[in-house]
């Protein structure tokens, strides 16, 4: 657990400052997530200054805390230490030797010293040995620029080796793999940092990498022939202080100093995970996660990642309308907006809108106002809900214990989803607590893989009702735990019983909350879900079809649960959004509108966390700003919204919803509100539980951008690909 | 004789090196006790042309509250209605571990329409103001900075630190599941 | 004497308007040329284009071009074909109808003057494909 000889030498000293610390070094070491309880802090100094830190406090984490920044590359911050670079050594007074900072506690009084004659040559030395086998291939490495050790090279290392190659052996080579699609090898360059390897088995739960050989002819791997296949993988290319690991449809593409980088949201989940966009010629090169502790902390899901080509793949460029002979043909704005108001003057407010996948909040608004001001009522979203009055309640749609707080979490029941695809970096807060947390994971659906050991209760929906009453071995587990917590996935809300699961769950959170803690969670998994029920919009699609409209909005609504047959024949239908996709192909008039990283918009993720989009690119040809687009066409029908800029749009939603213009910060759903009372008389009807997406192949194309991200395609095929020759080898073994 | 030259030629030099950090010893052990004035020792070992040009530029020019420097700071009034300002602190590059440029706030104003040159591919913007980078030591002082130019600004949120107690012996924790198995 | 009294000149401009043509031809000689002189023939290239030549005149405006009556105003040096180059801009003494050693390929190509500013002129394109694709509602999946 700890090294026994430390633990020896503090006990032995017998001060009681030291019993403490030596305590606190024990106890964090097992409750790694709560550093608040470690009694009292040690002084210690680095660089001649005093600090004061908890017990157990690395030496590199103590020198961060007045800001002195030791060099690393296998130490990162969210992995386990693994104190195999050497290249945080430090000199400590009185130590004969120099000391790893990224593993080494401190102790009380100690010196460390950052800059000293010792310190300096040792990180010499290992520069020194790290450059003896690293290529000089820096002109041709996509790392170049925001490389870890092209940078400290040149701030520690020395400007010349005294090693010769007498024997002429030349560096080591070591041949590159194929780890997929998407992450590029040049092993050639790796240092042995091992963080793509801690990555893959703390963080992602895959543990596919490892190495083989050890000394001069370590090499990283998979050990066998296989492709890095989780929903994860992109982070190592982050990780990855060198270039051995890269970006594969990012390489040769651009350099750092070229691109400009914008801060933004992703929305091809409903995590809104923070991002970087990088662009250069107004085209979106690659997207980078932005550090967030409370939603992604440092990771981004692959397809948040890499489906970002996607942005310039099936574009509606310019407004088209459906002609006469059935076809659609591209025409100027003016006209396709006097079409589109002529049908909703004609329509005496027979009109409805459906909000999509990517809808952002401002748009919504903004087609609510147009619509209600036409005295259409109806206002929907793509994806179902329960019925009734679900969404009245903040907290019925919400992710009410967080995202960060489910890392606190000690006991979960998964229903009906896959957290591992629906929402990749909240299944990675279920991991960590799994690891550092001793967390419980309970599921009612099919049986799949979440990348931790979960028990599965069985698929039955009437599972539900033997948890929710207390009769099933978990539901003590449940009502033991400090913080339980009961995840629901959307899509099995849209069943007939949906309304019953709802109530009944939420009648059992009722009696399992604590102060200060929601057990009640729904997980969403639209970016523009809880932004759509915020500003108002009912869900499911069946008041479409008792409404029968003669004008149908869609706003980014590309799921293609809508066709033609459930419309009636006159209807007009009219497809704002970014993509030719299932919206734009039913559509008699398609509005070309902006895409996630072309517009300012807000979006409100799955815990209700208000965030917004900042621009990187501009649409591409006659493309607009959707809502911009919405307040154009109400000009036109003669019944013009209130707001011309932004900032009116904005003061609106602060109208509507002030949480809405809090842009980062959380607003939890109030406490008490969470009592549906109203849907309790019907009945769970029993019947399997099934989710949409079991398999990682089903996890890449789930909306309008990813669908026509060609990188997408490549990693089902690859998925497909690695099966096949799982199944061959199998089929061999037999 | 030469070599003693060659020591006095080095000495000045190392002088200023140690100087700095002795200097910082002191204000860190002694900044606390009243009665002993911390001095600065550049200021002793400065040439005293190097003071008189010190002492001209500590002098202080102040400055009504309230000023509105658009009339005057010759930026388009169009890019002074319409500019939005978002006061941040740069995110850091998730590919590197260095911190050392993210401890200031930074303006950025919002993104404008970029295109790609025909002539030579080089990236074309018709807004001067997107290549304006100006950091500040505090939230506040881009706050004034803004209001006296005039433009519109907002504070994007700050990300809080999470403190976190790191172990080494965790992996080897027979019991627990931060146990490494691979490696 | 008569060249104190400029007769010579006289002589000169009469002998200028002669071979012209008389004075209405004389007259639109300039007009069309800005310039009257006479000189030997050297030849006439496929083109129509007369090539003058006296030594009288001074160096650099001893060789000159006649283009022919059908291209009106619409001349232009680049209408001097390549062979004829050369005596014009005097990298050679010898014109190509008296030069025995050019060489006459078949593959040569026919001489085209400067075709900027007219239809045929060349434009560049990109050869690129768009950064955008643009969605195509006919096009099925």
């Amino acid at each position: 657990m700890i090294r026994a000889p430390l633990v020896k030498a503090l006990g032995a000293l017998g001060s009681p400052t030291h019993q403490i610390a030596s305590r606190a070094v024990r106890t964090s070491a097992i409750v790694a997530q709560t550093p608040a309880k470690a009694p009292d802090t040690i002084e210690v100094f680095v660089d001649d200054i005093p600090v004061q830190v908890l017990p157990g406090t690395t030496v590199l984490q103590a020198a961060a805390q007045i800001g002195v920044e030791i060099p690393r590359f296998c130490y990162h911050e969210r992995l386990a230490v693994a104190g195999n670079c050497r290249m945080c050594l430090v000199e400590v007074e009185k130590s004969p030797k120099p000391v790893a900072a990224c593993a080494m506690p401190v102790m009380k009084g100690w010196r460390i010293k950052t800059n000293s004659e010792m310190t300096r040559k040792a990180r010499e030395g290992v520069m020194e040995f790290l450059l003896m086998n690293h290529p000089l291939d820096c002109p041709i490495c996509d790392q170049g620029g925001e490389c870890d050790l092209q940078d400290q090279a040149m701030a520690f290392g020395s400007d010349r080796s005294r090693f010769t190659d007498i024997n002429y052996t030349g560096k080591r080579a070591v041949e590159d793999k194929d780890i997929g699609p998407l992450v590029k090898t040049i092993m050639t360059r790796c240092i042995h940092c091992t963080r793509c390897i801690r990555f893959a088995s703390e963080i992602a739960g895959v543990d596919d990498l490892g190495t083989t050989g050890r000394g001069n002819d370590m090499q990283i791997g998979t050990y066998v022939e296989k492709l890095f296949l989780t929903e994860l993988s992109g982070n190592v290319i982050d990780l990855c202080p060198v270039g051995a690991l890269t970006n594969k449809p990012y390489s040769f593409v651009a350099r750092p100093w070229e691109i400009r980088k914008v801060s933004s949201i992703d929305v091809l989940d409903a995590v809104g995970s923070n991002i970087v966009i990088s662009t250069r010629t107004n085209e979106v090169l690659r997207i980078l996660p932005r550090e967030n502790e409370d939603v992604n902390e440092e990771w981004l899901a692959d397809k948040s990642r890499f489906a970002c080509d996607g942005l310039k793949r099936q574009r509606l460029v310019a407004p088209m309308v459906r002609m006469p002979n059935g076809e659609l043909q591209a025409v100027e704005w003016e006209s396709a907006l006097i079409a589109v108001a002529k049908a909703l003057q004609k329509a005496n407010g027979q009109i409805a809108g459906v909000a999509g996948q990517l809808a952002d909040v401002e748009a919504m608004v903004a087609l609510k106002d147009l619509i209600n001001r036409l005295e259409g009522e109806t206002l929907v979203t793509e994806q179902d809900f329960i019925k009734g009055s679900g969404t009245d309640v903040r907290a019925n749609y919400l992710l009410n214990s967080n995202i960060a707080g489910l890392e606190e979490a000690d006991a979960v029941l998964l229903v009906g989803t896959n957290p591992r695809y629906e929402a990749p970096l909240v299944n990675t807060r279920l991991r960590k607590a799994y690891v550092h947390n001793e967390l419980q994971i309970a599921s009612i659906g099919p049986k799949i893989d979440l990348s931790y050991s979960h028990d599965n209760l069985g698929s039955d929906a009437s599972l539900i009702k033997d948890v929710c009453s207390g009769s099933h071995a978990f539901s003590k587990v449940l009502e033991g735990a400090k913080k339980p917590a009961i995840i629901i996935g959307a899509d099995i809300l849209e069943r007939s019983d949906g309304a019953a699961i709802h109530a009944t769950i939420a009648e059992y959170c009722e009696k399992l909350k604590k102060p200060d803690w929601n057990p009640f969670n729904v997980l969403q998994n639209n970016a523009a879900q809880v932004g759509a029920y915020d500003v108002g919009y009912q869900p499911g699609l069946q008041r479409i079809n008792q409404a029968q409209p003669k004008v149908l909005v869609l706003l980014n609504a590309d799921a293609g649960k809508l066709t033609r047959e459930q419309l009636p024949k006159d209807c007009f239908v009219v497809y704002i959004g970014s993509h030719g996709d299932n919206g734009a192909s039913i559509a008699d008039a398609v509005l070309p509108g902006a895409a996630y990283t072309e517009k300012q918009a807000t979006y409100v993720n799955t815990e209700g966390r208000a965030q917004q989009t900042l621009p990187g690119v501009s649409p591409p040809g006659m493309a607009r700003e959707d809502w911009k687009i919405l307040r154009a066409l109400s000009e036109v029908t003669g019944t013009p919204l209130g707001y011309d800029t932004l900032d009116e749009l904005r003061t609106r939603l602060e109208d509507i919803a002030p949480h809405l213009t809090r842009l980062g910060k959380l607003e939890k759903a109030s406490f008490n509100e969470l009592s549906p009372k109203t849907a309790t008389s019907k009945s769970i009807s029993g019947g399997a539980i099934d989710v949409k997406q079991k398999e990682l192949r089903e996890y890449f194309m789930t909306d309008a951008i990813s669908r026509a991200s060609p990188t997408m395609a490549k990693c089902i095929s690859a998925v497909n690909k690695q099966q096949r020759q799982d199944e061959a080898k199998q089929s061999v073994a037999i | 004789m030469s070599g003693l030259s060659h020591i006095m030629r080095q000495r000045p030099f190392a002088l200023q090196m140690s100087a700095s950090k002795v200097a910082n010893v002191l204000v860190a052990r002694w900044a606390s006790s009243q009665d002993i004035a911390p001095m600065d020792l550049k200021s002793i070992l400065a040439r005293p042309e190097e003071v008189e040009q010190r002492n001209k530029l500590s002098g202080k020019i102040t400055v009504p509250k309230a000023v509105n420097l658009s009339p005057i700071s010759g930026v388009p009034s169009d890019h002074i209605r319409e500019r939005r300002v978002r006061i941040h602190i740069p995110p850091k590059n998730a590919m590197q571990s260095g911190t050392d440029n993210l401890q200031t706030w930074q303006i950025e104003f919002d993104n404008r329409e970029r295109w790609e040159n025909p002539l030579m591919g080089w990236t074309s913007t018709g807004d001067p103001l997107s290549n304006m980078n100006v950091q500040f030591g505090s939230k506040d002082e881009a706050i004034t900075y803004c209001e006296r130019n005039g433009w519109r600004w907002y504070v994007d949120s700050e990300q809080t630190k999470k403190e976190r107690v790191k172990n080494y012996g965790v992996n080897f924790s027979w019991n627990k599941r931060t146990r490494v198995s691979t490696k | 004497m008569t060249k104190y009294l400029g007769i010579n000149r006289l002589s000169k401009l009469f002998q200028i308007i002669q071979e012209a043509g008389g004075l209405k031809q004389t007259y639109l000689k300039l007009y069309r040329n800005d310039d009257l002189k006479i000189g030997t023939l050297v030849g006439i290239d496929k083109y129509g284009n007369k090539y003058f030549e006296n030594p009288y005149y001074f160096y650099g405006r001893n060789r000159w071009i006649e283009f022919p009556q059908h291209v009106g105003m619409d001349y232009d040096g680049s209408q001097i074909p390549a062979e004829w180059y050369g005596w014009m801009h005097y990298k050679t003494d010898l014109p190509p109808t008296r030069d025995g050693c050019r060489p006459k390929y078949k593959w040569i190509a026919d001489h085209s003057e400067n075709l900027s500013g007219t239809k045929e002129s060349y434009m560049p394109y990109s050869t690129t494909p768009p950064k955008v694709e643009a969605w195509d509602p006919k096009a099925k999946k």
